[in-house]
């Protein structure tokens, strides 16, 4: 079926255009170079009907509603908790399914190892003192994993391919990743002209910005162990996300 | 859609240069032409390997047309040269 977008009308339009050029260059004027320009319009068209249907039904103003919608309750939550532990992302082996996020209730400076995957609940206990309670979110990143034909192999440049491919690609929030390895359990991620923005807010110091947050679950994912979030920064054309590997 | 906006631009630009130069070099074949067109859709797609599925999939549909096209052209030219 054909979606009717920007990219499907210049398609058409190519497509007609260059089919009556080709043919009047061909039959009345016996051009060959006119031939073959109608053909590189037919060509053309060809291409953008093809990305004309890999537009996305909802226009990128819904998405943004619906992830603003998403992101006030979860800082509703976080805020009337008064959290202030730094979120753990957990690859999909500790969540039961998705890569989430855990975030203690209480701040603990040295977390329990993670041994066995957490039961699927929004509270959830993580160890065996009384205080190891914390929330399982599921968060963008969660969701941006699933884009993911394949879990990357734990090297930076695995990461960096599987992070352009779907902040660059599947999801056309940046221009490109680099990714480098500062320690053993340290990692710094710099994303090339973000189109998502941060703001300051306990939210995001808990749980990281948008970006933050999918470059987090994917580390995640491909180190097969929880990381979290060590610093972020934004500057001109350029997002910097420091994370760490928890052994 | 930035990053089709970048592909599309780029194709059309390309096509449009090799045509210039085609031209420029006084080729007339319209096989030549094809086949340009062909190799630089090809490797152009093969750049941007980082794009959606489903943007790919479209692509790949697109890439085996063109494919056909090249086979039909070698296919005639074959014919021409045994008869």
């Amino acid at each position: 079926m054909i979606k009717k977008n920007p990219y499907t009308w210049a398609g058409l339009g190519l497509l007609l255009t260059g089919s009556l050029v080709a043919l009047f260059a061909h039959l009345v004027l016996g051009l060959v170079w006119l031939i073959a320009l109608g053909l590189c319009m037919i060509i053309l068209a060809a291409i953008l009907l093809a990305l004309g249907r890999a537009v996305p039904k909802l226009p990128p103003e819904v998405c943004g509603l619906f992830l603003d919608a998403g992101m006030d309750n979860m800082a509703a939550i976080v805020e009337e908790l008064g959290i202030k532990a730094r979120a753990m992302y957990l690859p999909s082996s500790l969540s039961n399914g998705l890569p989430k996020a855990l975030i203690p209730l209480h701040a603990n400076p040295a977390l329990p190892p993670l041994s066995k995957a957490l039961p699927q609940r929004f509270i959830t206990r993580y160890g065996s003192h009384p205080d190891d309670i914390g929330l399982l979110f599921s968060t963008i990143g969660s969701r941006a994993v699933a884009l993911l034909e394949a879990k990357p192999d734990p090297t930076p440049e695995a990461l960096e391919a599987a992070l352009t491919a779907l902040l660059a690609g599947a999801l056309d929030a940046a221009d490109g990743t680099t990714v480098t390895r500062l320690e053993n359990h340290l990692i710094k991620v710099e994303v090339t002209n973000p189109r998502i923005g941060s703001s300051i807010t306990r939210y995001q110091e808990c749980l990281g910005g948008p970006l933050a947050s999918i470059v987090a679950s994917v580390t995640a994912e491909a180190w097969d162990k929880p990381v979290t979030i060590a610093r972020e920064e934004q500057s001109e054309g350029r997002y910097s996300i420091e994370l760490e590997v928890t052994e | 859609m930035k990053i089709y906006n970048r592909y599309i631009i780029i194709t059309a630009l390309l096509l449009l240069l090799t045509t210039v130069i085609l031209v420029a070099l006084g080729q007339t074949s319209l096989n030549v032409y094809y086949i340009t067109y062909l190799a630089e859709a090809l490797a152009i797609t093969e750049l941007f390997a980082h794009l959606n599925k489903r943007a790919r999939q479209g692509l790949n549909l697109v890439s085996a047309v063109l494919l056909g096209g090249f086979l039909f052209i070698v296919s005639i030219e074959a014919i021409k040269i045994l008869a």
